[in-house]
């Protein structure tokens, strides 16, 4: 079982590395697109599905590395791969600010401290209009480079769902399951929880910070409430959820379903697909608090590691 | 900006605070109670403000009600809603990790607003009623903004009398300290977080209808106050009833004072600034409160 999931791992990666040199534009920035929400919602599962800290704010990371890669290419002339890390890195230092005194408190201050924090981002982006550009957005000298783009989400997608996949199967990420299940419990067997939940915190800001920046050269042009907008965090929220938080593959799972599902259909009834995205989050809570990947495993008697 | 400030500047802007704050305290009220019964952060509390500034806002296009006396159809309406939703779901994560009640109360939000999205469209509405200030020496105030603080200070006196003095608020009292031992007392505890919840509702709605002649109503006016609610709780300390009422106050006047400098863009910065002090400096609360 085991070894035909790997394999069957290894040929889906390998086709999708070459699916760019016959694929159509829209082929490729559908793709790219999907890496990206895979990226973002196993993100939102390294804090909030191992540790149990929800983050209601997430895209606020998103936000600045967007923007921090937006002033590095067009007031400095960056190229957009360094000025992209340059995004996470960006995340990263937010991450620490903010984390640093909301994380040392249990979730509720930290849920909702998040919440707040997008409002903030946002607010202060506007302002800075000097740097930012305020209201009126960044726009980027036009370069298409969708299937460098490609690539680089794709590895940002891998590259968070490696770490995904090593913290679970490794004794670090025993620590951070044991803070979401019993946060005394994990103090008393000598875990450093304020340390651990601080290190989940800015593992996860990093990766939305890059992918920001990647989004911001794809499309060319941002402004406040495209990047800092609350259904981003409402969107990798629901895919983790709905796959199955705390696991490796359930965010991946949840991110393709509901994305195609997505670019389908719902994506014409707007404020009805919203409405399901909120229905989707009170049944999984209630019902089947595993996710999909859960319910499967269940009734397949798959190992929990895939 | 190098703006002289006056004293009468000063003044003005220490009143409009006042004035600000007691809408937040009685809406955080609700969130308080909410959290002290049922340690259920509720993310849907300023979704109901907004159904509750709808409330108003369509009784009086429609009917042409007086907005004040349309607390008397928002209160009950959400009140109804509130337990509605007490009895449905959250009942169903009491007892669970904080993160489920979080995220159920979240995704109820976001389906309520999106349905408010897909009823009332996403137009800034307003209700014109009482425009112009009273005048007194170098203040002005707009006059919807005294009535509507006359408002809050009387229903969260009256919440707060209530908690204090009737059987059911002492009732409710007991089963925030502990529920166990309420339990003992023969108190239904399953029927308090009903009321509780329901209770909660009314106050958020009442504060809906009274913001509602004073700013724009649209779907997502809500999670500002959510978020400044549970600003409010921080302050004055989570499950400190009086707590709520002071904290609220506070960050009334902090805004204000904070516009004196900044742009009132900013001065919401200001608040969230304020919030991570407090979580640095004093993380139970001014009053001081249950740790959580």
């Amino acid at each position: 079982m085991k070894r035909a999931f790997q394999v069957g791992l290894a040929v889906l990666l390998f086709g999708l590395a070459l699916y760019p040199t016959m694929a159509s534009g829209y082929g490729i920035r559908f793709m790219l697109q999907l890496f990206m929400w895979v990226a973002l919602a196993q993100s939102w599962n390294l804090i909030s599905g191992l540790t149990g800290y929800v983050s209601f704010g997430h895209v606020a990371f998103f936000g600045t590395g967007a923007y921090a890669a937006g002033i590095l290419v067009t007031t400095h002339g960056w190229h957009w791969v360094p000025a992209s890390l340059a995004g996470g890195v960006a995340a990263v230092i937010l991450a620490l600010l903010i984390g640093y005194p909301c994380l040392r408190l249990k979730g509720p201050y930290f849920a909702i401290s998040m919440l707040g924090l997008n409002e903030v981002m946002r607010v202060l982006v506007s302002y800075f209009e000097g740097l930012t550009g305020g209201g009126s957005g960044l726009s980027f000298p036009t370069q298409p480079a969708s299937v460098q783009i490609y690539y680089a989400m794709a590895l940002s997608a891998l590259a968070v769902t490696g770490a995904a996949y090593f913290i679970i199967t490794s004794r670090f990420g025993l620590k951070f399951m044991t803070i979401r299940e019993d946060e005394v419990a994990a103090e008393a067997m000598g875990i450093d929880t304020a340390r651990y939940k601080l290190g989940a915190f800015v593992l996860s800001a990093f990766v939305p910070g890059v992918v920001g920046g990647l989004f911001a050269r794809d499309t060319g042009y941002i402004e406040p409430i495209s990047v800092f907008a609350l259904i981003i965090t409402i969107t990798m929220i629901v895919m983790a959820l709905f796959g199955g938080k705390g696991t490796v593959w359930g965010p991946v799972l949840g991110a393709v379903t509901l994305f195609v599902l997505q670019e389908l259909v719902w994506a014409r009834f707007l404020f009805f697909y919203q409405i399901l995205f909120g229905a989707i989050i009170v049944v999984v809570v209630l019902l089947m608090p595993r996710g999909i990947l859960g319910v499967l495993q269940q009734r397949y008697h798959l190992p929990r590691t895939i | 900006m190098n703006v002289v400030i006056t004293p009468a500047m000063v003044g003005q802007v220490v009143i409009s605070g006042l004035l600000a704050g007691a809408l937040y305290s009685l809406v955080a009220l609700g969130l308080a109670l909410i959290f002290g019964v049922m340690r259920v952060i509720n993310i849907a509390h300023g979704t109901i403000l907004m159904l509750g500034a709808y409330t108003t806002f369509w009784s009086f296009h429609i009917l042409g009600l007086n907005p004040y006396l349309s607390l008397l159809v928002s209160m009950p309406l959400m009140f109804l809603l509130g337990v509605l939703l007490q009895r449905t779901f959250v009942r169903r994560v009491v007892d669970a990790p904080e993160l489920s009640s979080l995220l159920l109360t979240f995704g109820i939000s976001i389906a309520l607003v999106n349905m408010a999205q897909l009823a009332f469209t996403s137009d800034l509405r307003s209700v014109e009623f009482l425009t112009g200030a009273f005048l007194l020496g170098p203040f002005a105030f707009s006059k919807s903004r005294v009535i509507s603080f006359a408002f809050a200070v009387t229903l969260s006196l009256f919440a707060f009398w209530f908690l204090q003095r009737t059987k059911l608020g002492k009732a409710i009292r007991a089963t925030s300290q502990s529920r166990e031992v309420a339990m003992v007392c023969g108190i239904n505890v399953q029927r308090i977080h009903l009321y509780s919840f329901g209770i909660a509702s009314a106050l958020s709605a009442a504060g809906g209808s009274l913001v509602a002649v004073m700013v724009a109503i649209q779907p997502e006016m809500g999670q500002v106050y959510t978020f400044k609610s549970f600003l409010v709780i921080v302050l004055g300390g989570a499950g400190n009833y009086p707590g709520a009422l002071l904290g609220g106050m506070l960050l009334g006047l902090v805004e204000q004072l904070s516009s004196l400098f900044l742009t009132t863009q900013v001065s919401e910065a200001v608040a969230y600034l304020l919030l991570v002090l407090v979580l640095l400096l004093r993380p139970t609360g001014l009053l001081g409160g249950r740790s959580t």
